[in-house]
């Protein structure tokens, strides 16, 4: 049950109806129990993988609620964490180590290979579960002693299966300090809906056959340009894939009035790459952050630490989003890149300078660039394409004019929204310009929203 | 958060009030959404049901092919003669120029809306759109492939309809055009081209966004020279003449210039077993040719029904004629003419035949003469007096 089929609106129409006409005490079953329906939609079976990982960070976390600061504290800290990093190395990782363990002996490399399914949503539950072990275990966050609140918040279905990955602290400071959302939050959520289903149908799936297209057999389309056009497909579908998702996630949630952190703010705008790590997937850029180039060290210990920190938590960040060396040269190279703007001393600046659109495109091209690891089957193949972007003959633009016209459209809305915060402003704006950005948003659905089978979010794989 | 015994306060807030807030406060939910709601109905009909897109469509996609015959026989002057038009599919093989030859003899102009693949629900909502005062036409033909109620498809669930009804569906029509279909996806597929129109036109839409200048240049030449491109349309000049069948042996021996798939095409017609009886087709066809006749029903307008020409060669095998079939009963309570069964059976000979099912050229035109001439004698005559 994908966010942009009928059958989950209908879902959602559902849970809405139940959540906020049934007595109060039965609002956070409901939304538990639509939660796991929703899971069990995917796969009946992995709900049990949901349960158990529940079961054991709750009872970490009361574990250490009893304990006095020590080892036996630490340790009911790291059995919740190996607990949870062995659920997600094995779904995730195991044939991705069997494989290159067969590599190193010699030995055909499905010698050691399972039929794994990978759960939906492991590598978010896993990390939102795990920060709030963490937080228990720091005295940052308050034990949660209602199994069923706690369950909530790990299964909540706006964000189980591709975050934003969710603190628990913001998660339980809307649990326990719920209000019904007013009239501007539901505009503002209905809103994020909306242009979430836009990015995701009328954008992110158009620019998806292109960029299937090319990486499918990228010799068929030779030619820098038809090499470019192919790569930046892929840079448009996988961000409006990601945020469109998210932005549903987010509108969803304040529906039913739960205000989730924002996860990207326009990182094509970026001016660096350490400004766009601030931009994209903000919630895991965050959390990697916080958990682990932090407790690293972060920057507190000289250059060179720094770097390796920065290196460690890209690479693991990388790692994160798939097992194959592709995701870990992706991390590798935005560590690489991190780095060196360290390095240069590449500061964030609130105001726009006159070369900054050429730095913004300069960003651009290097995260594209990277993206070629994320989305080419191959190492192989990631390679080839690359020498594809720097020589050859030019070939031609794998695009159409009006998707380029639609991209600029996008762009220059991007832009004002930068300048002007016009998407914040709108649900508060007349009622005839509200009316009139949602009729024009579903009019766009209408005409170029993708209507083919339903083509699955790239993050749900992560 | 304080303490460790939290409890939720879901259980503070009214779902009452909470509910009331949404509708008083001052950005009321549902008037921005209804507002929301009425601006895109309102941006779908102005693109959709002006007339506007219509004008755009790609001539050569279903919908754009049967609003080029409608705007060819709309155009087509009215004179003193009696006005026929023919309804029909690809078989159908009225050339109208060809009758129109005739018209000092017959007193009639022809014109057609026949369109190929077409079915009766498609040439209900056609002879409303071009005919919808039910006072155009002095007769209407309705060819079929037999006056009995035979057929392999399921022609109800038909959703290549759809498609080409998409420019003449209004939203009145929601409930009777949803509910002809019977399976649910076609349902909600015809509630869509109902009610959005767009997403209808999504793929010809898109087209058009690819070859702009390309698009408008064509249907400007549409516009220009269809009606002559249509009007003087020479058909396929090959025939089948030389073939033959061994019926025993189910075997068929075909012209040399055929190719494979064509020859397998005419293969699977001629010798796979006949349609059955059709309880369904039944059916269909009474809803939908009943409704026809129910919007004509005390018009001027006569119906002649007439059963084509066949094929290059007939079966050795006839099925008796159902007397109990949706034409015949129709026919029966004279709310329709039906021409002789066997009226075009002369026709049926490989030489007038471009493959199984379709005239060519030559049958086409002597078709044409021997519909215009029977239909010129039936309309001399008062109604039901033959």
């Amino acid at each position: 049950m994908l966010f942009h089929t009928p059958q989950f609106f209908a879902f959602f129409a559902v849970v809405l109806v139940l959540f906020y006409t049934l007595p109060r005490p039965a609002a956070r079953w409901i939304l538990l129990a639509a939660s796991y329906f929703f899971y069990m939609c995917w796969n009946a079976k992995f709900v049990l993988l949901i349960l158990v990982l529940t079961a054991i960070d709750y009872t970490a976390a009361m574990w250490m609620r009893r304990l006095p600061a020590g080892h036996k504290r630490k340790a009911a800290l790291v059995m919740s964490l190996a607990a949870n990093l062995s659920f997600l190395g094995f779904f995730k990782y195991y044939n991705f180590l069997a494989s290159n363990l067969a590599w190193v002996l010699a030995r055909p490399l499905d010698a050691f290979a399972l039929h794994i399914i990978l759960p939906m949503g492991i590598s978010f539950h896993t990390f939102q579960s795990m920060s709030y072990v963490i937080d228990v275990y720091r005295g940052e966050q308050e034990v949660i002693t209602d199994v069923v609140d706690y369950a909530l918040y790990i299964a909540f279905f706006p964000q189980l299966v591709a975050g934003p990955i969710v603190r628990a602290r913001h998660f339980f400071a809307d649990l326990y300090n719920w209000r019904a959302p007013d009239a501007r939050e539901i505009l503002r959520g209905a809103l994020l809906v909306v242009f979430g289903l836009l990015k995701k149908l009328a954008i992110a799936d158009q620019f998806a056959r292109l960029a299937d297209a090319f990486f499918r057999d990228p010799a068929a389309n030779p030619g820098y340009l038809a090499a470019w056009s192919g790569v930046i497909a892929f840079s448009i579908q996988i961000f409006f894939d990601f945020s469109g998702y998210t932005d549903m996630a987010i509108g969803l949630a304040q529906i039913l009035g739960f205000h989730f952190p924002e996860n990207f703010r326009r990182p094509y705008l970026a001016r660096s790459i350490t400004e766009f790590w601030r931009r994209w997937h903000i919630s895991l850029s965050t959390w990697l952050r916080d958990y682990l180039y932090i407790p690293l060290g972060g920057n507190r210990h000289g250059r060179w630490q720094t770097y390796r920190n920065l290196m460690l938590t890209m690479l693991l960040g990388g790692l994160w989003h798939g097992a194959s060396w592709n995701f870990v040269i992706w991390g590798g190279y935005h560590g690489a890149l991190l780095s060196v703007e360290r390095l240069l001393g590449v500061r964030e600046r609130q105001r726009w300078s006159l070369f900054d659109p050429l730095r913004v495109a300069l960003t651009f091209a290097l995260a594209s660039i990277s993206w070629v690891f994320f989305r080419a089957a191959t190492l192989h193949d990631s390679l080839y394409i690359l020498g594809r972007l720097f020589r050859g003959p030019h070939g031609h633009i794998l695009w159409w004019h009006w998707q380029l016209w639609f991209v600029l459209a996008a762009l220059l809305l991007a832009v004002l929204e930068e300048s002007y915060g016009w998407f914040e402003r709108l649900p508060e704006a007349p009622a005839w310009a509200y009316a009139s950005a949602i009729a024009a948003v579903l009019f766009c659905l209408e005409l170029i929203g993708f209507t083919g089978r339903a083509v699955p979010f790239v993050y749900f794989q992560f | 958060m304080t303490g460790y015994a939290l409890r939720p306060c879901l259980t503070a807030v009214s779902p009452h009030a909470a509910i009331i807030s949404l509708v008083t406060r001052r950005f009321s939910v549902p008037a921005r959404l209804g507002l929301a709601l009425l601006f895109f109905f309102a941006l779908d009909a102005l693109a959709f049901r002006t007339g506007w897109y219509v004008s755009i469509l790609e001539p050569n996609s279903t919908a754009g092919f049967l609003e080029t015959y409608l705007n060819i026989e709309a155009r087509r002057p009215v004179g003193r003669y009696r006005q026929v038009v023919a309804v029909g599919d690809s078989r159908m093989g009225l050339k109208s120029r060809v009758a129109n030859l005739l018209t000092g003899n017959t007193g009639c102009a022809f014109g057609t809306i026949s369109v190929p693949g077409t079915t009766p629900r498609c040439w209900f909502y056609m002879l409303r759109e071009i005919d919808p005062d039910c006072d155009r036409y002095d007769a209407i033909l309705v060819p079929v492939d037999s006056y009995d109620d035979r057929s392999w498809e399921n022609t109800a669930d038909r959703d290549l309809d759809i498609n080409y009804l998409a420019p003449l569906l209004r939203v009145v029509d929601l409930p009777r055009f949803v509910l002809s279909y019977p399976s649910w996806p076609n349902r909600a597929h015809a509630a869509e081209a109902v009610l959005f129109k767009g997403l209808v036109y999504q793929h010809d839409f898109q087209a058009f966004l690819e070859h702009p200048r390309t698009r408008l240049e064509y249907v400007r030449l549409q516009e220009e020279h269809a009606r002559d491109w249509y009007y003087n349309a020479v058909w396929e000049r090959h025939s089948l003449a030389g073939m033959s069948v061994d019926w025993q042996a189910r075997t068929a021996v075909l012209p040399a210039w055929l190719g494979p798939e064509k020859r397998h095409e005419i293969e699977h017609a001629l010798l796979d077993d006949p349609p059955p009886d059709s309880a369904d087709y039944a059916r269909y066809r009474r809803q939908w040719l009943g409704s026809i006749l129910d919007r004509y029903h005390g018009s001027r307008t006569r119906f002649l029904f007439l059963r084509l020409p066949r094929g290059p060669v007939v079966r050795p095998d006839p099925q008796p004629p159902d007397a109990s079939s949706s034409i015949r009963q129709f026919a029966a309570s004279g709310r329709i003419e039906l021409l002789p069964e066997h009226l075009f059976d002369s026709l049926e000979r490989p030489e007038l035949f471009g493959d199984a099912l379709h005239v060519n050229e030559e049958g086409g035109y002597q078709f044409s003469i021997m519909l215009a001439s029977e239909v010129g004698r039936v309309l001399a005559s008062a109604p039901g007096s033959r």
